[in-house]
C-alpha cells in the first residue's frame, strides 16, 4: 500500500506522471511529510531535477520539514536533464548530512518501479542477494573456473572432462592444460596463475 | 656464449637519434624490425650503478627476453632486475638504492611512487613499453605525472610496437603524447626510407607454398563463414541503433574486431540484452574455430566442437542463469560443420549406431560416402588387422592435415639441396632446418607427426599412427563426457526436491531436465522418427519443420554415441583398457625408435642443447613457435640455412629479412606455407593492409599535430579546501591549511582510474590494504566502489552485501559508490526492457514468486539495489557519471570533514595473521572465493592458512574442516575433489 501525501486534499504530487506507472500495488492518499510512504518505516521524496534547478530551496524545505522522522528515508531523484553532475554532487552532499539515501532514476516509469518495488519488498529478506550455496556442483564449478580471466564455458566443460575434478585441474601442469582442445599459452598461464602462485607474499 | 649483437645502419640512426639521456620521445616501430634489439643497446649505454632506470609496462615474457638479451651484450651482474610482487616494500626500497635496471609493473610502482619508497627526483628515467595502451585514465598517466612532479630533469622514452592499437580519441596519437608530455615521435614503419635501404639490398629467397584445403575442411570453413556471418547480421538487428559498419566478417578474423565491437556497444553494454553478449561471445568462438579448423588435428577438432555443443546443452540443465543457446548453433551450417568434423575423424557405421540412431545418410550422399570410404578403404587395415580397441562399427578415417604431408615433402627437398649443395666448411650458418609454427600445440603436434610418421604409407596418411593415439584418447574422453552428464541430472532432480526459497525455479529446472530426458528416451525407442524429426539428415535440408533443430539435434546424437562409447569401453574392463594403452605406448614407442634409425635425418629434436652433441648438425630440424622479439636472438643464435614457415607471419619475414642483412654471405631459403582461401591467407593480407595504414593514419597526425605548450605543467593547488576548522583557534578566523587532504586508497583499487584523478585533482592518496572498503575518506566515512558490471555481479553473487555489512559495523557513514563510465550512458537498464523480460517470457525461469504482477523481477539491478537499501538503511550511495565526476564528489565530502588516520583503517576489519602491505594475487583470491564454504567473511582466514589454491586442494578432508569447521569443510572437500575416482 503506497501512501500519498495530501495537504487537506490538494497533494503536491498531484498531475505527476510517476502515479499513473505506479501499477502493482494499491495506492492511499492520506496526510504525511514525505512524498511517499513505502513501508512502515520507510519513505520517499520525489524529485525531478529540472524542478529543482528552477527551485532550488524547495527540497531544502521538504527535507527539513521531514527531521528524522522514518528509519530509511529516500531521496528518489528523477534525472532529466543532461548537464546533471553539479546538482546531483550537491544533492549528494546534502542527502549525506541529512541521512538520506539517494537513488537516481531516468524515467516516470523507473521511480514508479523503486516505488512499488520499496513496498512489495518490505518484508522480504536479503536472501536474494546474499552469498548463495544452494546451486549444484556444476554450476558453482562453472562460476569458480570462469572467474579466471579468459576461461569460458566451454573451457569448463573442457577442463572438467579432462581431468575430472576442480582438485584435478589444480593439479594439472601447463603442458597439459595448453594440450585441452580451445586453451592456450595464456589461458593455461592464467589458471595455474590462480591455482599455484600464493595469495599473498610472507614478509 | 659469444653472439655479439649488431644493428642494422637504421637501427644504430634510431639509437643515436633517441640515444641523449635529456631528452624525451616516443618511438612507433613496425614489428619485426628489431624493437628488442633497439631497446637493448639503449638500456646498455644506461647502465651504470649510479643510474636509476625503470622499464615499465614489460610482460614476464618480455621481461625473460630483454633480461637475457642484455646478458648476451654483456651487461651482467646484475643486468636487469626485476621487481615481482613476490618481494617486500623493504626489499624494493633497497633495489631502488642500488640503482641499475630495473623493471617494475606499474600497479607496483604507483605504489612506492606514492609512499615514497622510490627516490622520485632521483630517477634517471623511464622507458615505457606498450605505449599504445596508455589512455588518459590509464595507471601509466597517473605515474608520469608523479613522476613528473618531483622530477623535471628525467628522461621518458615511450615504445610501442602496435600502431593499430593507437585508436584512443580523436587524435590518438597526440592522446598518448600528451599523457606520457612528451613532445617529439619516431615512426619507423617497414616503408620507411632509411629501413628499406637496410633490408632491400638482399632480395629474400621465398618459396610460396599454396596449399589447398581438404574438401571435408573447405565444408566447415564455409559453414564457419556462415555462421559468422548469421551472427553478425543477428547482432546487426538486435542493436539498429549502432553504427555498425566496421561490422564485417572479414573484420571479424581479427582479434581486435572484439575491441571494435565492445567499444560500439559500450555506451549501452549494460542495457544490451544477454542475446547480444551471447551474440558477441560467439563470434569470439566462431573466430576461433576458424583458426583452429586449421591448425588443430580432425580429432582435436571434433572434440572441441563437441564441448561447445555439449555446454551448450548443459547449461539448461543444471539452471545456470543464462539459458539462451547460442543462436548460431540452430544454423544449417553449423550442423554441416559438425557433421563434416566427425567425417574427418571417423565413420559410424548402421551396427554402431543400431541401438541409438537408424542410418541416415541417404540417396546420392550414400554414393559419395561410398566413394569416400573406398578412397580410403585401404585405410582401416594398413596394419593388416582391425584394431581391436575401436567400438564395433566405428570406421576411422583420420583425415590429416595437408600441411603435414607438404612439411614432409619440403623436408625432403631441403634434404636434397643439402646433398647437393653441401656448406662450406668456412660458413658461419649451419644446416638446422627451422620450422616455425604460430603456437606451441602446433609445435608439439608436428614433433609428434614427424616422430611417429610412417614414410611407407601413401601421402596423407603418414601419421596414421597418431592420429589413432588421438582416437583412442578421443574415445576415453567422450566416455566420461557421458558420465558426466548423468550424475548432473541427478543432481538437479535432488536440488529440485529439497529447494527452499527457489523451489519454483528449480522445480523449472527439473521439469525441463525431465522434459529433455523424456525426450530422448522416445527419440531412443522410435529412432526411425527421430531421424525424420531432426537428425542432420541431408534429405533434411528442404524439410522447414526440421531446419530449426539444427545442430542441437546433434547433441542428443551425440550423447547416444557417446553411451555406446562408454558402454563399449566399460564391456572391455577398466584395468584391461589400461593395459592396452601401455601396450600401444610400448609399441609407440618402439616405433619411434624404429623411425629414428631409419630416417636420420627426421628425428625430433628437443630443445636441450645437450641433444645437439648427440645428433650431427646437418640433421637437425628445430620446431619452434613464434614468440615475439625472441625470434630474433634464436635466428642469431641457431643461423638456419633452411627456414620453414608452417603458418604465416609478417613479422617474422621481417626478422629473417633483419637476419639476412645482418649475416651477408649467406642464402637463406624460406619456405612459406599458406592454405589456400582459408581465413589464414584472408588474415594474413588483411593485416598488412591494416599495419600499412595505421602508420600512414599516424604519420598524418604527427604532420598536423598541435601540442600546446605549457599544458604540462601542473596546475597550482590554489583552490585548496577550506579544512575543519579548530574553535582552539584564536579568534576563529578562517586559517587556510596548506597540506592537501587525504584519501586512504585500498592497494587494489589501483586497477582503476579513480585514484589517478583523485590525485590529479589535489588531493593526497594513501595506499594501503584496507580489508573494509575501497576508500577512506573521514574517519567516519567509507565508501565502496563499484563499477555497473561489478555491481550487476557483486549484487549477484552476494559480495556486495558482505561489504556493506562490514562497512555498516565499522563506519558511521557506508557509502556505496555507483560509477559509470566516461563515454558510457549514465543510466542502468531501461525498465521497459525490464519488463519485456518478464512479459515476454523470454527467460521464464528468472521470475520469482512475486506480488501480484509481472513487473518486478529479482533479477533486475533495481530490485537488488533497493533490497539493499532496505537492509541497510545507513547505506548511502553516490550516483556518479564518471571516474572525474566521482573525484569531484569525493572532494565534496571532504570538505569540512577531518582527516582519516591511515593506521586505524588498516586495522579496521582486518583479524590476526593478515598481512599488511603486501600486494595479492587478486585471480587465486577470487577463485578461492568462489568455492563452496568458503565466505567474504573467513577468506582472509583461508588464505592465511594456506599459501595457494592448489595447497586447499591438496589438503584432506579433515585439513579442509580444520582451517573451515566441519560442515563447510566437507562441503568444499565434496565440491573440490567430486568427480574423482576414488
Amino acid at each position: 500500500v503506497v501512501v500519498q501525501s495530501t495537504g487537506s486534499g490538494n497533494s503536491i504530487l498531484r498531475g505527476n506522471p510517476v502515479l499513473e506507472h505506479i501499477r502493482n500495488v494499491a495506492k492511499e492518499w492520506a496526510d504525511i511529510v514525505p512524498d511517499f510512504q513505502v513501508g512502515r518505516t520507510t519513505c520517499a521524496l520525489f524529485l525531478s531535477l529540472k524542478y529543482h534547478r528552477l527551485h532550488p530551496e524547495y527540497v531544502h524545505q521538504r527535507i527539513q520539514k521531514l527531521g528524522n522522522m522514518y528509519n530509511l528515508r529516500i531521496l528518489l531523484v528523477h534525472c532529466d536533464i543532461t548537464e546533471h553532475q553539479d546538482t546531483l554532487r550537491e544533492l549528494t552532499k546534502m542527502c549525506l548530512i541529512n541521512n538520506i539515501t539517494i537513488i537516481v532514476a531516468w524515467s516516470a516509469e523507473e521511480c514508479a518501479l523503486y516505488l512499488s518495488t520499496y513496498k512489495v519488498y518490505e518484508y522480504k529478506p536479503p536472501d536474494a542477494i546474499r552469498e548463495r550455496v544452494d546451486k549444484d556442483h556444476m554450476s558453482i564449478l562453472r562460476a569458480a573456473l570462469t572467474s579466471i580471466r579468459s576461461v569460458n564455458k566451454t573451457d569448463v566443460t573442457t577442463l572438467k572432462t579432462t581431468f575430472s575434478s576442480f582438485a584435478g585441474v589444480a593439479k594439472a601442469t601447463q603442458d597439459q592444460l595448453v594440450k585441452c582442445p580451445g586453451i592456450g599459452q595464456t589461458k593455461a598461464r592464467r589458471i595455474k596463475d590462480a591455482f599455484d602462485r600464493p595469495f599473498q607474499n610472507r614478509p | 656464449m659469444s653472439t655479439t649483437v649488431s644493428l642494422l645502419p637504421y637501427q644504430t640512426s634510431l639509437v643515436q637519434s633517441i640515444m641523449d639521456p635529456s631528452s624525451s620521445e616516443m618511438v612507433l616501430i613496425a614489428r619485426g624490425l628489431g624493437l628488442r634489439t633497439v631497446l637493448c643497446t639503449l638500456l646498455k649505454i644506461y647502465n651504470a650503478p649510479s643510474n636509476l632506470v625503470l622499464l615499465m609496462n614489460a610482460s614476464q615474457d618480455e621481461e625473460n627476453g630483454i633480461g637475457s638479451l642484455l646478458g648476451l651484450m654483456g651487461v651482467r651482474n646484475p643486468g636487469l632486475r626485476i621487481v615481482s610482487y613476490e618481494m617486500n616494500r623493504r626489499e624494493r626500497r633497497e633495489l631502488y638504492k642500488q640503482g641499475g635496471i630495473i623493471s617494475v609493473t606499474s600497479r607496483i610502482l604507483v605504489g612506492d611512487m606514492l609512499l615514497d619508497d622510490i627516490p622520485r627526483e632521483l630517477i634517471t628515467g623511464l622507458l615505457v613499453l606498450h605505449a599504445e595502451k596508455i589512455t588518459p585514465t590509464s595507471l601509466e598517466a597517473f605515474i608520469v605525472r608523479l613522476y613528473r612532479e618531483k622530477n623535471k630533469a628525467g628522461f621518458l622514452k615511450a615504445f610501442s610496437d602496435q600502431p593499430e592499437q593507437i585508436t584512443h580519441g580523436l587524435f590518438p596519437l597526440r592522446t598518448i603524447m600528451k599523457e606520457l608530455q612528451l613532445r617529439k615521435t619516431h615512426i619507423y614503419p617497414r616503408f620507411h626510407e632509411e629501413v628499406q635501404e637496410s633490408l632491400e639490398r638482399r632480395k629474400a629467397d621465398v618459396v610460396e607454398l599454396h596449399q589447398p584445403m581438404t574438401e571435408l575442411m573447405h565444408d566447415i570453413h564455409e559453414s564457419i563463414i556462415l555462421c559468422m556471418g548469421a551472427t553478425l547480421s543477428e547482432l546487426k538487428r538486435s542493436n539498429t541503433t549502432l553504427d555498425l559498419d566496421d561490422f564485417s566478417v572479414e573484420n571479424a578474423y581479427f582479434r581486435m574486431f572484439d575491441a571494435i565491437v565492445r567499444k560500439q556497444l559500450d555506451p549501452v553494454w549494460h542495457k544490451v540484452g544477454p542475446k547480444t553478449k551471447q551474440l558477441v561471445g560467439d563470434l569470439t568462438t566462431l573466430r576461433n574455430l576458424l583458426a583452429f579448423l586449421l591448425s588443430y588435428d580432425a580429432l582435436a577438432l571434433h572434440t572441441y566442437l563437441e564441448s561447445i555443443v555439449h555446454s551448450n546443452t548443459v547449461s539448461s540443465v543444471t539452471g545456470e542463469k543464462r539459458t539462451n543457446q547460442s543462436p548460431w548453433l540452430f544454423l544449417e551450417a553449423a550442423d554441416v560443420m559438425l557433421k563434416a568434423a566427425r567425417r574427418r575423424c571417423y565413420i559410424s557405421t548402421d551396427a554402431f549406431r543400431a541401438g541409438t540412431v537408424a542410418p541416415q545418410t541417404l540417396g546420392d550422399d550414400d554414393d559419395e560416402w561410398a566413394a569416400l570410404d573406398e578412397e580410403l578403404g585401404t585405410v582401416g587395415d594398413d596394419t593388416g588387422k582391425k584394431k581391436k580397441w575401436l567400438p564395433h562399427g566405428m570406421e576411422p578415417v583420420l583425415e590429416e592435415l595437408p600441411k603435414w604431408p607438404l612439411l614432409v615433402e619440403v623436408l625432403q627437398e631441403i634434404e636434397q639441396t643439402m646433398i647437393d649443395h653441401p656448406l662450406p666448411p668456412q660458413s658461419t650458418a649451419s644446416d638446422v632446418v627451422l620450422v616455425m609454427t604460430s603456437s606451441q600445440r602446433t609445435c608439439d603436434q608436428l614433433r609428434e607427426y614427424l616422430g611417429t610418421m610412417n614414410p611407407s604409407l601413401p601421402m596423407g596418411q603418414q601419421g596414421r599412427r597418431m592420429m589413432e593415439r588421438r582416437l583412442r584418447e578421443y574415445l576415453h574422453w567422450k566416455s566420461r563426457l557421458n558420465e558426466r552428464n548423468n550424475p548432473g541430472g541427478a543432481k538437479s532432480k535432488q536440488g529440485g526436491g529439497g529447494g527452499g526459497a527457489g523451489a519454483e525455479k528449480d522445480g523449472d529446472v527439473l521439469s525441463e531436465a525431465m522434459k529433455r530426458k523424456d525426450a530422448a528416451k522416445a527419440n531412443r525407442a522410435a529412432n526411425r522418427r527421430r531421424v525424420r524429426g531432426g537428425a542432420p539428415a541431408p534429405s533434411q535440408r528442404s524439410a522447414p519443420g526440421g531446419r530449426e533443430e539444427g545442430a542441437m539435434s546433434q547433441a542428443g546424437e551425440m550423447m547416444d554415441e557417446s553411451d555406446s562409447v562408454a558402454t563399449f569401453l566399460s564391456t572391455q574392463g577398466a584395468f584391461q583398457a589400461e593395459d592396452l594403452t601401455l601396450a600401444d605406448d610400448q609399441a609407440l614407442e618402439e616405433l619411434r625408435r624404429l623411425v629414428a634409425a631409419t630416417q636420420g635425418e627426421l628425428p625430433d629434436v628437443d630443445e636441450e642443447e645437450q641433444f645437439y652433441g648427440l645428433v650431427s648438425p646437418e640433421q637437425t630440424i628445430i620446431i619452434r613457435a613464434y614468440s615475439d622479439d625472441a625470434d630474433d636472438l634464436l635466428l642469431a643464435e641457431i643461423r638456419p640455412r633452411f627456414i620453414v614457415m608452417f603458418e604465416p607471419n609478417q613479422e617474422f619475414i621481417r626478422r629473417v629479412e633483419v637476419y639476412r642483412s645482418l649475416s651477408p654471405g649467406l642464402a637463406v631459403r624460406v619456405y612459406f606455407m599458406l592454405y589456400e582461401k582459408s581465413a589464414e591467407e584472408v588474415k594474413y593480407l588483411t593485416g598488412l593492409r591494416k599495419e600499412k595504414d595505421a602508420f600512414e593514419r599516424l604519420i598524418k597526425e604527427r604532420g598536423s599535430m598541435l601540442l600546446p605548450l605549457g599544458e604540462n605543467d601542473r596546475p597550482s593547488r590554489g583552490d585548496l579546501m577550506i579544512k575543519q576548522l579548530s574553535t582552539r583557534m584564536a579568534g576563529g578566523g578562517k586559517v587556510i591549511e596548506t597540506t592537501p587532504p587525504q584519501v586512504i586508497v585500498d592497494a587494489r583499487e589501483f586497477g582503476s582510474s579513480l585514484p589517478g584523478l583523485l590525485h590529479a585533482a589535489g588531493v593526497n592518496i594513501i595506499p594501503v590494504t584496507l580489508t573494509v572498503g575501497d576508500y577512506i575518506l573521514s574517519p567516519d566515512m567509507c565508501v565502496e566502489r563499484k563499477s555497473v558490471p561489478d555491481l550487476v555481479a557483486s549484487l549477484n553473487n552476494g559480495r556486495l552485501y558482505t561489504q556493506c555489512e562490514l562497512m555498516s559495523a565499522h563506519y558511521k557513514q557506508p557509502i556505496l559508490l555507483i560509477e559509470f563510465e566516461e563515454y558510457k550512458a549514465f543510466s542502468l537498464e531501461i525498465v521497459s526492457e525490464v519488463k519485456s523480460y518478464a512479459k515476454g517470457g523470454k527467460y521464464p525461469k528468472k521470475q520469482q514468486p512475486k506480488a501480484n504482477d509481472d513487473s518486478i523481477s529479482i533479477t533486475a539491478i533495481q530490485s537488488k539495489l533497493v533490497l539493499l537499501t532496505l537492509s541497510f538503511p545507513r547505506l548511502r550511495i553516490i550516483w556518479s557519471s564518471s571516474p572525474y565526476e566521482s573525484a569531484d564528489s569525493f572532494k565534496d565530502l571532504k570538505a569540512n570533514q577531518p582527516e582519516p588516520d591511515p593506521v586505524k583503517a588498516i586495522t579496521v576489519g582486518a583479524e590476526d595473521g593478515d598481512v599488511a602491505g603486501g600486494a595479492t594475487n587478486t585471480a587465486a583470491e577470487d577463485l578461492l572465493r568462489a568455492i563452496p564454504g568458503i565466505t567474504a567473511k573467513n577468506v582472509k582466514h583461508v588464505m592465511s592458512k594456506v599459501r595457494s589454491v592448489r595447497e586447499l586442494c591438496e589438503l584432506e578432508l579433515s585439513g579442509v574442516q580444520d582451517i573451515l569447521g566441519i560442515e563447510p569443510g566437507k562441503l568444499c572437500w565434496e565440491f573440490l575433489h567430486k568427480g574423482e575416482k576414488s
